[in-house]
């Protein structure tokens, strides 16, 4: 530290006038001289006391903005495209994922598998509540877990054993500590009703509960409110309350952040330049969502070659650079290259002659392709349409809002892990492909990947990656593994 | 004797220069033979065309040493890479993922392709630890799966503060054995980073241990049931103490042989985390709201025995000494734990901060405080995960850590008690 400020007052001695120059101008150049001489020094002894890092403060209110609707966005929805913030905040699953991708003990302290991973016993966490302080049990988690999936759960039976639960399955399970760490698996509690229960806002917050660090105590306005649970069995989160508002477009969202209204607001994959531009303070996470193209294989479409002329007319690179402005990575393939390190072996050029020639010279009915997401989606929607039709396709894009039937389905979905085998599987559920995924090997899971790529289902498009800018008080966000942002272990600065 | 030790030399020195002259096992070889033999597994013997792309973070400087591998060991399969004109065609690619090297080959047989595959090991990177005044070590105490918020070596056990027992292990053979768990009977929830200190008591057999709201008071006694512990706890919002090492406790009373150390207390807010600012008994500064302190030994002719050394909430770093509060430069990079450690090495007595940043493994470093300024004093010891607890021990010649080690798949987080000590270099 001496050095830099012997350095800069060297620096500082250097820039004084020479005798020779005319009086008037010596006595600017000297003006000129001593003020960067005093911006020096001021800098200087900014870097002397600067501070250093305290542990997190307690207390404060997170305000969160975003494009979707806060409630519906987060806590009745698993997925949707602004992510189930919230729900994380308020539901815990038995596991969990960590930022770097390892499945954790959450509700669930230990796991055992036998007879090949078709029986998995999970020992639950004692001395847990749920925020009307009703206790954990094995019985209220096998009632959620069966409730949360139907007929289309990765085990064929649940049931409470002591102190934990067992999952048994004809096939092997090998992932499932990792799908149990989804949001679909949240172990979910219906509120006490009794006489002695307590009281809640409104008949809706008060329907069920979790054993998050945050309560869901109010919704109005479009605006979500949280608080923390003290009696929570991670601890009490530094934050004592989180108002989400919802339905704030990117731009609102970013003016309210710049005049201290918002602490936590969006940014867009594709807008992700404007806000560095914009020197808004961003965290980014790696690939967090696929981007891909769901075709259906039945009707027009059951004949393979024209999935397949499908796959090859669609041209990455302009959705990548015009739409997603180069934020995404494009891939050919379910997993990210990172993570696999064989994503070359799926080419995602585009080849329009190929396509022609596979389609044949027919030219099939019209199609139609939809998304469900919001005006990006609907502007990359468009485009594939655009070269479909070069390709000789006659492609129809459905209005923006809900669609019964279409032949293409433009969705993200999300990277549930960051350990391929899990990820895979997730992502294959994310599209209703049940069957479990056995490989480990990266040759293992190279082979699943091609084996169901070459129905040409569906068309890996883009990695994008989840992204939010930051007030200047909020302090140790971190984003999971799968892009959402960790609100529980959030403080605020200049908080009491 | 003589000539017999420069036999010896001559002779070490000899095998020295064999073991150059004899070539080392390139790293490659594993892979490039597995891959070559996978890869003669499809093509069978015959001319092929190799070619080799680096999408890895191999060093371009080894690619020519690979190929030499993979050519020699195909030529071993009958796999001949001369063949430029050859239909058949190998495309090797060094690629690698988050967790380790992938080399793929793609055999390409007019319009077949079929593909191989091996993983590379990673190499693991040591870096070397720059040399500086002092060097720091660490070793373990004790490995648990349960959050460990303070820690005491007695000369009857290792009492270890959880944030909902008081657990006392005993020596064993194999290392400490955990004898007696006491539970401290909170009623009011935990915060999310609890915190905890345990002192020796004043006859030096039992201890006093905080934790929020809570008082505990431990004492032995040889011969009773039980192992000869007595753990009771109570409610209390009582100031906890502030640890002094022993050494310090010395020179004070040498100064002067009337000298009683009082304890320093702190009160300390237990709903927001942070000692209030209000010492008992008074320093007679203004102390800002602060979470860590230490009392650090001053220079002889600095006109006082001792300053207490504070880490604000706001991030200050500030020394308190003869009644006023001095801001401390250099501290930008400390965390929010310090603890002062006696080494013996100079006369004073560095003071050992975690690393202020929020990587998954954190450091310790030791810096010197000779006035206002914190100059380090040893290269940063790297920990095997995140500090959540540094202290001083009694004896104020090393420092405890509480570190929790990320955890692995089907566990829990791990958390280790290590002891860090200083040696003087050379």
């Amino acid at each position: 530290m001496n050095m830099r400020w012997i350095v800069l007052s060297q620096a500082a001695m250097n820039e004084h006038p020479t005798p020779s120059a005319s009086s008037g101008q010596a006595l600017a150049t000297k003006i000129q001289a001593w003020r960067r001489w005093g911006t020096l020094c001021l800098l200087a002894a900014l870097a002397l006391h600067a501070e250093a890092r305290t542990r997190p403060h307690y207390g404060g209110t997170l305000r969160v903005e975003m494009e979707g609707d806060a409630w519906q966005q987060n806590v009745t929805q698993a997925g949707g495209l602004g992510g189930p913030m919230a729900r994380r905040l308020i539901f815990d699953g038995l596991t969990r994922v960590d930022l770097d991708g390892t499945v954790r003990p959450s509700l669930a302290v230990r796991w055992t598998s036998e007879n090949s991973d078709r029986r998995w016993q999970f020992w639950l966490r004692p001395g847990v509540h749920f925020q009307d302080g009703s206790p954990l049990n094995v019985a209220v988690v096998a009632t959620s877990l069966t409730g949360s999936c139907g007929a289309a759960c990765p085990w064929t039976a649940v049931r409470a054993v002591g102190s934990s639960v067992v999952f048994t399955s004809d096939s092997p399970m090998p992932n499932l500590p990792t799908l149990l760490a989804g949001d679909d698996f949240s172990i979910v509690h219906f509120a006490s009703t009794g006489a002695d229960a307590a009281p809640q806002p409104t008949p809706l917050l008060g329907s069920f509960v979790g054993t998050g660090a945050f309560e869901a105590v109010g919704f109005s306005s479009g605006v979500l409110t949280l608080m923390a649970n003290d009696s929570c069995w991670e601890g009490r989160p530094f934050l004592d309350k989180i108002e989400v508002t919802g339905h704030k477009s990117i731009r609102d969202q970013w003016l309210d952040l710049s005049l201290g209204r918002a602490d936590l607001v969006e940014v867009p994959a594709e807008q992700l330049r404007q806000a560095r531009e914009q020197r808004l303070t961003v965290v980014v996470s790696g690939p967090a969502s696929l981007l891909t193209l769901a075709v259906a294989d039945g009707g027009v479409l059951s004949d393979a070659n024209l999935r397949a002329a499908i796959a090859l007319a669609v041209d990455r690179s302009s959705l990548s650079n015009v739409i997603f402005q180069k934020q995404g990575e494009i891939t050919a393939s379910l997993l990210p290259a990172a993570l696999t390190g064989y994503g070359f072996l799926f080419p995602a050029d585009r080849d329009v002659n190929k396509a022609r020639e596979l389609r044949g010279g027919l030219t099939p009915p019209a199609l139609t392709i939809s998304t469900d997401g919001g005006a990006q989606m609907q502007l990359a929607s468009q485009r594939i349409a655009l070269n479909l039709r070069e390709a000789g396709f006659n492609v129809q894009v459905a209005p923006p809002g809900p669609v019964h039937h279409a032949d293409m389905v433009l969705l993200r979905l999300t990277l549930a892990s960051n350990q391929p085998q899990a990820a895979l599987e997730s992502l294959l559920r994310g599209v209703g492909v049940g069957s479990p995924v056995v490989e480990d090997t990266s040759a293992g899971l190279y082979k699943v990947e091609r084996e169901f790529l070459q129905t040409h289902t569906l068309v890996p498009l883009l990695y994008l990656p989840r992204a939010y800018a930051l007030g200047g008080r909020v302090r140790d966000l971190s984003l999971s593994a799968d892009g959402m942002p960790l609100l529980a272990d959030v403080s605020l600065q200049d908080a009491p | 004797m003589k000539r017999v030790g420069l036999v010896l030399l001559v002779a070490n020195c000899l095998i020295g220069l064999a073991g150059l002259a004899a070539p080392a096992p390139s790293k490659w070889q594993g892979p490039a033979a597995e891959l070559a033999e996978q890869v003669a597994g499809i093509v069978g013997p015959g001319q092929v065309r190799l070619t080799i792309r680096n999408a890895s973070s191999i060093s371009t400087d080894e690619i020519p040493k690979i190929r030499t591998l993979l050519e020699e060991d195909l030529k071993a399969h009958g796999v001949l890479t001369s063949g430029a004109e050859s239909a058949n065609a190998i495309r090797v690619t060094l690629s690698e993922n988050t967790r380790e090297r992938l080399w793929v080959a793609e055999v390409i047989e007019g319009n077949q392709r079929q593909v191989a595959m091996v993983h590379v090991e990673p190499e693991m990177v040591r870096q070397a630890q720059a040399g500086t005044g002092l060097t720091l070590r660490k070793q373990s105490v004790l490995t648990t799966k349960d959050p460990v918020l303070a820690a005491l070596e007695t000369g009857e056990g290792l009492v270890v503060v959880e944030p909902e027992e008081i657990v006392i292990y005993s020596h064993a053979a194999e290392g400490w054995r955990e004898q007696k768990r006491v539970a401290i009977g909170q009623r009011k929830p935990l915060p999310r980073d609890p915190r905890g200190v345990i002192v020796p008591s004043r006859g030096g057999e039992g201890f006093e241990a905080f934790v929020a709201g809570m008082v505990c008071d431990g004492s032995y006694a040889k011969g009773t049931m039980d192992g000869g512990w007595t753990v009771r706890c109570r409610e209390g919002d009582d100031p906890w103490q502030l640890s002094v090492p022993l050494s310090l406790q010395t020179a004070a009373t040498k100064q002067s042989e009337n000298i009683e150390v009082t304890p320093l207390k702190a009160f300390y807010n237990s709903s927001r985390d942070y000692f209030t600012g209000v010492l008992a008994p008074s320093l007679g500064a203004d102390l800002p709201q602060f979470y860590t302190a230490a009392i650090v030994p001053r220079p002889a002719g600095s006109g006082s025995l001792a300053a207490l050394l504070v880490n604000g909430i706001d991030g200050k770093v500030q020394l308190t000494e003869t009644s006023v509060l001095k801001p401390v430069s250099g501290a930008r990079d400390w965390g929010s734990d310090f603890a002062v450690l006696n080494t013996g090495c100079g006369a004073g007595a560095p003071v050992v901060a975690s690393g202020s940043g929020e990587a998954i493994a954190d450091s310790l470093r030791a810096y010197d405080l000779p006035a206002q300024e914190a100059i380090p004093a040893s290269a940063p010891l790297a920990m095997d995960g995140t500090v959540m607890a540094l202290w001083t021990a009694p004896d104020g010649k090393s420092v405890l850590a509480v570190v929790r080690t990320p955890a692995n798949q089907g566990a829990a987080n791990e958390y280790e008690v290590d002891r860090v000590v200083a040696s003087c270099n050379e």
